[in-house]
């Protein structure tokens, strides 16, 4: 990732009134998780697996604090269990920021169950998402994320693509 | 030692805390031991997300006491927040693991706890987690309840419990969304903040 894009995703998540981010760190966003960790405006949370991640986000929902869970596309998967649960039992919402592996471009032949997955899971959830592969669309993703997500009360996703993150 | 009896000692100590309560049958056994705490606990139905939704509330309203209350089939679901927990080193996060080493709602099939090896409260210790403990009886369970809830350290309890129900409870009506509402409402009301506000237009 470049620095801008960087900074774009910090941008949009400060915009959005994000204070608490929880991180499994990936590859594609290798960039990203050190310069949430020395941003002194948010708290980062490493997780054991996205699944967690996502419990503690609603976790913070529910103190009144925004939270966002920063994972690879795979953590999607590793979610399904709680965002089911939460989402669909409660009403208990969490807003997503992904790397898209998978997509075209990928050249891992494992990151390829990645790409297939993904939308379909998403879709299964019913969970509202956009991908984006243009630097300019990071920040007003990420926030229009989040004001659907704090008017339906169910989760949001945004995977970042293309050049954003090759 | 009965959980119920626990719960009982337990909601004595709690006032202003907030709890997150595990799934089965320790719903009603909670709604019925601690009535003074019900707008207070959010009695959700999922196994693997109780300590780290606490833990996540925690986070955000750290001038607030948080318990959790777990068990052994939704601890064993997720042990990575116990390492979590040991990096984090929450100040005011009390986890209560009733473990009556089976899966009680469905019948009673044993956990992994039952078989006498798994030790949640050693599993805790090795995550680093240095307050975890294990409670026999209710006077020491009432005991780690008051100094679990006054640690500046995380505090994981795990009681050892009988595989009963009390019997003759009132079941509670309300479904996972309207407890959220309930719940969300009272963090509001005694926090004096907003979480799920009017929308742009009505």
């Amino acid at each position: 990732m470049k620095q801008s894009a960087v900074e774009a995703v910090i941008r949009g998540l400060k915009k959005a009134g994000v204070s608490i981010v929880c991180y499994l760190p990936d590859s594609l966003f290798k960039e990203l998780y050190p310069a949430l960790d020395a941003d002194p405006d948010i708290r980062t949370i490493q997780v054991t697996n996205e699944g967690e991640g996502a419990a503690i986000c609603g976790g913070v929902f529910l103190s009144g604090k925004r939270a966002a869970l920063v994972m690879e596309n795979s953590g999607l998967r590793a979610s399904v269990e709680p965002l089911a649960r939460m989402g669909l039992g409660a009403g208990i919402p969490v807003v997503m920021l992904m790397s898209y592996r998978g997509d075209t471009g990928e050249n891992n032949w494992w990151a390829v169950p990645h790409g297939i997955t993904m939308e379909p899971v998403l879709k299964a959830l019913r969970i509202p998402y956009v991908v984006e592969r243009e630097e300019d669309r990071i920040e007003r993703a990420i926030t229009d994320a989040f004001e659907l997500a704090y008017a339906s009360y169910y989760h949001t996703a945004v995977a970042l693509s293309g050049s954003i993150v090759r | 030692m009965k959980r119920f009896d626990c719960m009982t000692r337990l909601a004595a100590r709690l006032d202003n805390e907030l709890v997150i309560l595990s799934l089965g049958a320790s719903v009603d056994e909670w709604y019925n031991a601690a009535p003074h705490m019900r707008t207070a606990s959010l009695f959700q139905q999922q196994l693997g997300c109780v300590t780290p939704q606490a833990f996540g509330l925690a986070a955000g309203l750290p001038d607030r006491r948080i318990v959790s209350l777990d068990t052994d089939g939704g601890m064993m679901f997720n042990l990575g927040i116990l390492a979590t927990l040991g990096n984090e080193q929450p100040k005011n996060l009390f986890v209560v693991v009733w473990d009556n080493e089976c899966y009680q709602s469905i019948g009673g099939p044993p956990t992994h706890t039952a078989s006498g090896r798994v030790d949640i409260a050693a599993i805790a210790r090795g995550a680093g987690v240095e307050h975890a403990y294990t409670a026999r009886t209710l006077d020491e369970f009432d005991a780690h309840c008051e100094a679990g809830l006054k640690a500046d350290t995380p505090y994981v309890v795990v009681a050892k419990v009988a595989g009963t129900v009390q019997p003759d409870i009132r079941r509670k009506h309300s479904d996972g969304r309207e407890d959220k509402y309930i719940f969300v409402r009272h963090v509001e009301a005694t926090e004096g903040i907003t979480i799920m506000g009017p929308s742009e237009h009505n």
